[in-house]
C-alpha cells in the first residue's frame, strides 16, 4: 500500500476518520517516516469483544488469529463475561462510552433487544455483509436481527433445538432396569426410573431450580409436548399458563419431589452446580440443552462415556409432540460506540461460512444455523442424539413481530412481570405456591394486562398495533410457520 | 478565639450590611485550615453519599431501564406503583421481618455470651472471644457461599449429622424451604455478626465500677440480684445505641442473603436490598427508577420508625421527669 505523506489537520479528513484513527494514523507515518520506509504501515486497530460463549472461545480464537494473520494490524481483545454480570457491565460501559465494539446480549428475548436497538446501543453490519446462503436470508429479520431495514446481526445457532433434553448416567438407568441407551419415553417411566435410581444419598433427577429462567423453558417444553402452543396460543393470542398441559408440567416436575426421587439440594442450585452434581453421581438424570455433551467434555470428561441422552420424555407415547420455538435473534452485535463496524462485520462475515458451522457444531454447544454441519462434524454421540431429536420434535413458531414490525414497539414498551412460571415452580417446590394453577393462571391474567396496557400506550402515539398481530389463525400443529405463512 | 472575637462586632450591630459579609470572609479566612482539613471528608461525603441520595431522588422520578442515556420523567409514578406492589409489601415484611427476630437474637445473646465471658476466672476467656469474633472479620458473601454448602441436605455436615445420629430420616432443607429458609438466614446472620455485639457489650459491662459489686454483695446480693440490681439499670443506656446500632446493621444484609438464598425460595428471603437490586441490575429489563422509588422509600420508612422511637423515648422521659 503506497500514499503520499502530507501533513493534514483531523478536520481536513472529514467526518470518517475519527481522532483515534487520526492519531493511529499519525503515529504509524510517524514511524514509518522515522525508520525510512516509503510505505504508509496499516493504523493499528483494537476490536474489542464481549461475551458469555466459554465453551466456543477457543473455534473464535482461531478465527480472530486467522483474520489478525490476513489483516496485519487488526487486534481482537477477548473479554470473557459472566453471564451473570454481563449486562450490568455494558450498561456501564455504555454509560461511560466505552462499549465494546461487538458484543453479545446474553438474551434472546425481543423486548431486550428492541429496547437496545431503541437506545441507540447497535450499529448496522456495513454494507460488505453477504447473506450468501438461504438459512441466513431467512434469519435476518425485521425487528430480530434487522431494524428499519438495515441488518444489524445475524444468528449463528439453529432455533430448531430446546433445553429440555434428557441426560443420564447409563449405570443409573441401568440400575433402574431401562435400557441404558434408549432411556425413559415417558414421563411415567421417567418417574418410575427416578425412583429405582433413589437410594441412600443419590437420587433420580436434579433440577437447577434457583435459575427460574431455565426452570420456566423447562415447563415450556413439557407443556408444549403435553398439547400447550406455547409462550401464547398462536390461534388466539391468548396467554395459556393456566392451561392444563402447563398445570401438568409443573405437577410433573413436582410429582418427583412428592416421590422423594428428587435431590433436596436442587433448591439451592442453578444450571452449573446441578450439572456439577448430576456428573459427580449425586443423581441419575438431568434435564438440559444440547451444550452439555460439550460442557461434560469440558470439565467432566471421565463421565462423557457413561452418557446416556434423548429428546424430551413425553406425557404418553403414540401421540405426536411438538415444542415450537420463534425464529432466531442475533448473537453477536456491532455497538454504536465502534469506531470500525467495517472491520467489525468482516470479522463477523467469519461467523457465516460452513467451517464455522462445523467448527460451531464440534464445540457441541448450540446447534449451528446450518443443521446439516452436525453430520459432517465429529461429535459425540450424545450431541447427534439430541440434535436428530430436534428435527423431529422442534418446530418454528409464529412471531407477531414478523407480522407486524410495529409489535416491536409494544415489546419495548412490556415491563417484567413476575413471579413467572420459573418462580412458580420454584415456590411449588419450597411449599410457598400450594395452588398452582391458580398462581399459573394470575401470572398469564398480569401478562394480559401488561400486553394490554402496551398495546395501548403504543396506539396512543399514532402506531397501527393491535392484539390480532398475536393470533396466526392458519398456524397448524406440527408445521414449521415459515415466511410463506405470514403472506396467506 | 478568632471565630468569638469576629462575632462580638456583628450582634453590636456594628456596620450590619456589608460588614457582616465582610466579618464572615474575615473568620473563614482566619479558619481557613480548618475548612482545607475538612474539605477531603466534604467532597468525598458529598460524592459517595450525598449525591447518590439526590441522584436516587431524581432518578426516582423516572422511568428509566438503564439502556437509554436518560429515562422519562413519570412524577410519581413510581411511588403510587411500589404502593400496590405485593412483591415490594413481600420484601418490606421479610426486612421487617428479618430486624424484629435478629436484633433481639444478636443483642440478648451477645449480652449472656458477655456476662459469662466478662468473668476472668472462666477457662480459656481470651480464645473464645477471640472465635466467636472471627466470623466478623469474614466477608458476608463468603459466609453466604460457605452456608450453602455447611446447610446442604445431602451432603452438608449439620444434615450428616443429624442423618447419622438417626435424630432425622430426611434432611431438613434449611435453604430450599420456604417456610425455613428466612430463620436459617436469620441464626447465619447472627453467628456471623454476633462477635461485634459481644465485643458492645464487653465495653459496657467494663464501665460499671467494681465497687457497686462489693457493695451487692456485702448487702447480700446473690449473683443473680447482682445482674437484675447493678448490672442491667447500668447498661439500659448502651442497651438502646447497642440496639440501634445493631438494627441499623440488620437493614444491609445485601451481600449474606444474596449469595446464600437469592432471595428465593419464592421471594421467602427477599428483603428490600434484594428487591432493589432486582428491579434494578438482575432483571432482563431493568427498572431504575423503580429501584430507587423502592430504596428511597424504605429509607424514609426507616427514618420514620427511628423519629417515631425518639418522639416515645422523648415522651417517656419526659413523664419520668415530671413524676419525679
Amino acid at each position: 500500500m503506497t500514499e503520499d505523506l502530507k501533513p493534514v489537520s483531523p478536520a481536513a479528513l472529514g467526518p470518517d476518520l475519527t481522532r483515534r484513527a487520526f492519531l493511529y494514523g499519525t503515529v504509524a507515518a510517524g514511524a514509518a517516516g522515522a525508520g525510512g520506509f516509503t510505505a504508509f504501515a496499516q493504523a493499528a486497530k483494537t476490536i474489542e469483544w464481549w461475551d458469555q460463549f466459554a465453551p466456543l472461545v477457543p473455534l473464535h480464537q482461531k478465527i480472530w488469529e486467522e483474520f489478525s494473520a490476513k489483516n496485519p494490524g487488526v487486534k481482537i481483545a477477548y473479554t470473557q463475561m459472566n453471564p451473570a454480570d454481563m449486562m450490568q457491565a455494558l450498561q456501564l460501559a455504555f454509560r461511560s462510552k466505552r462499549a465494546p465494539d461487538i458484543h453479545s446480549i446474553l438474551t434472546s428475548d425481543l423486548s431486550v433487544t428492541n429496547q437496545l436497538s431503541k437506545a441507540g446501543w447497535f450499529a448496522p453490519l456495513d454494507a460488505s455483509f453477504n447473506a450468501d446462503t438461504p438459512f441466513l436470508k431467512e434469519a435476518l429479520l425485521e425487528g430480530m436481527t434487522v431494524f428499519n431495514g438495515k441488518a444489524y446481526s445475524f444468528p449463528i445457532f439453529s432455533f430448531r433445538q430446546h433445553e429440555t433434553s434428557l441426560w443420564w448416567t447409563k449405570p443409573f438407568m441401568e440400575q433402574a432396569g431401562i435400557d441404558p441407551t434408549a432411556g425413559p419415553k415417558t414421563w411415567d417411566e421417567m418417574r418410575k426410573a427416578a425412583q429405582a435410581m433413589t437410594k441412600g444419598r443419590t437420587y433420580g433427577l436434579i433440577l437447577p431450580l434457583q435459575f427460574t429462567n431455565r426452570m420456566a423453558n423447562h415447563v415450556l417444553d413439557l407443556a408444549q409436548v403435553a398439547g400447550a402452543p406455547g409462550r401464547f396460543d398462536w390461534r388466539t393470542g391468548a396467554y395459556p399458563f393456566g392451561s392444563e398441559p402447563f398445570v401438568q408440567a409443573v405437577e410433573f416436575l413436582l410429582s418427583f419431589q412428592r416421590d422423594g426421587s428428587l435431590h433436596p439440594a436442587s433448591s439451592s442450585l442453578d444450571a452449573r452446580q446441578g450439572r456439577a452434581r448430576w456428573a459427580a453421581g449425586e443423581a441419575g438424570m438431568f434435564f438440559d440443552g444440547p451444550w452439555n455433551s460439550g460442557v461434560v467434555k469440558g470439565s467432566f470428561a471421565t463421565v462423557l462415556d457413561t452418557l446416556g441422552a434423548a429428546s424430551i420424555p413425553l406425557p404418553s407415547t403414540g401421540q405426536p409432540a411438538f415444542t415450537y420455538h420463534t425464529p432466531p435473534s442475533g448473537e453477536f452485535w456491532i455497538s454504536s460506540q465502534c469506531e470500525d463496524p467495517a472491520i467489525a462485520t468482516k470479522i463477523l462475515q467469519l461467523f457465516t461460512t460452513d467451517a464455522y458451522y462445523v467448527g460451531l457444531a464440534e464445540r457441541m454447544d448450540q446447534p449451528p444455523l446450518d443443521l446439516s454441519a452436525v453430520d459432517r462434524a465429529n461429535v459425540h454421540p450424545t450431541y447427534k442424539t439430541v440434535v436428530e431429536g430436534f428435527k423431529k420434535v422442534v418446530r418454528l413458531a409464529p412471531e407477531p413481530l414478523i407480522k407486524n414490525p410495529n409489535v416491536a414497539q409494544v415489546y419495548a414498551e412490556m415491563k417484567p412481570v413476575t413471579p413467572g412460571v420459573g418462580e412458580i415452580v420454584q415456590g411449588a417446590m419450597g411449599g410457598a405456591v400450594s395452588n398452582v394453577k391458580a398462581t399459573l393462571q394470575q401470572y398469564a391474567d398480569k401478562l394480559t394486562a401488561e400486553r394490554d396496557r402496551a398495546i395501548k400506550v403504543v396506539k396512543d402515539k399514532g402506531v397501527q398495533v393491535s392484539l390480532d398481530d398475536w393470533v396466526f389463525p392458519n398456524w397448524k400443529q406440527g408445521e414449521d410457520y415459515t415466511a410463506s405463512h405470514y403472506k396467506t | 478565639m478568632a471565630m468569638g472575637q469576629g462575632a462580638a462586632p456583628a450582634s453590636a450591630g456594628v456596620r450590619k450590611d456589608g460588614g457582616s459579609a465582610g466579618e464572615i470572609a474575615r473568620q473563614v479566612w482566619q479558619s481557613r485550615w480548618l475548612y482545607v482539613f475538612l474539605l477531603p471528608t466534604v467532597i468525598l461525603y458529598s460524592a459517595y453519599t450525598i449525591w447518590p441520595i439526590v441522584a436516587s431522588i431524581r432518578y426516582s422520578l423516572l422511568d428509566w431501564n438503564g439502556f437509554d442515556s436518560d429515562g422519562v420523567f413519570i412524577g410519581l409514578a413510581n411511588y403510587s406503583e411500589l404502593a400496590s406492589d405485593p412483591q415490594f409489601w413481600n420484601a418490606f415484611g421479610n426486612t421487617l421481618m428479618f430486624l424484629v427476630l435478629a436484633v433481639p437474637l444478636r443483642v440478648g445473646l451477645a449480652l449472656v455470651l458477655a456476662v459469662a465471658l466478662n468473668d476472668p476466672r472462666l477457662p480459656f476467656v481470651r480464645v473464645m472471644r477471640t472465635a466467636l469474633f472471627l466470623p466478623v472479620v469474614t466477608t458476608g458473601a463468603i459466609v453466604g457461599v460457605v452456608m450453602r454448602f455447611v446447610l446442604d441436605p445431602t451432603g452438608g455436615p449439620i444434615n450428616v449429622a443429624l442423618l447419622d445420629s438417626g435424630l432425622l430420616d430426611r434432611p431438613v432443607n434449611f435453604l430450599g424451604q420456604a417456610s425455613l429458609a428466612l430463620y436459617s438466614a436469620v441464626a447465619i446472620w447472627v453467628w456471623k455478626w454476633l462477635g461485634v455485639t459481644l465485643i458492645y457489650w464487653l465495653a459496657a459491662l467494663q464501665t460499671i465500677p467494681k465497687d457497686l459489686y462489693e457493695a451487692a454483695s456485702i448487702d447480700g446480693a446473690g449473683r443473680v440480684e447482682q445482674f437484675r440490681y447493678v448490672t442491667v439499670p447500668l447498661l439500659v443506656p448502651f442497651l438502646i445505641i447497642i440496639t440501634l446500632l445493631t438494627a441499623v446493621e440488620a437493614t444491609n444484609v445485601f451481600d449474606l442473603l444474596l449469595t446464600l438464598t437469592g432471595g428465593g425460595p419464592f421471594y421467602a428471603t427477599e428483603v428490600i436490598d434484594i428487591f432493589v437490586y432486582r428491579q434494578a441490575f438482575a432483571a432482563n429489563i431493568p427498572r431504575l427508577g423503580y429501584a430507587s422509588a423502592a430504596a428511597l422509600f424504605f429509607g424514609a420508612c426507616i427514618v420514620l420508625l427511628a423519629a417515631l422511637q425518639m418522639a416515645v423515648r422523648w415522651q417517656l422521659r419526659r413523664r419520668a421527669g415530671e413524676a419525679r
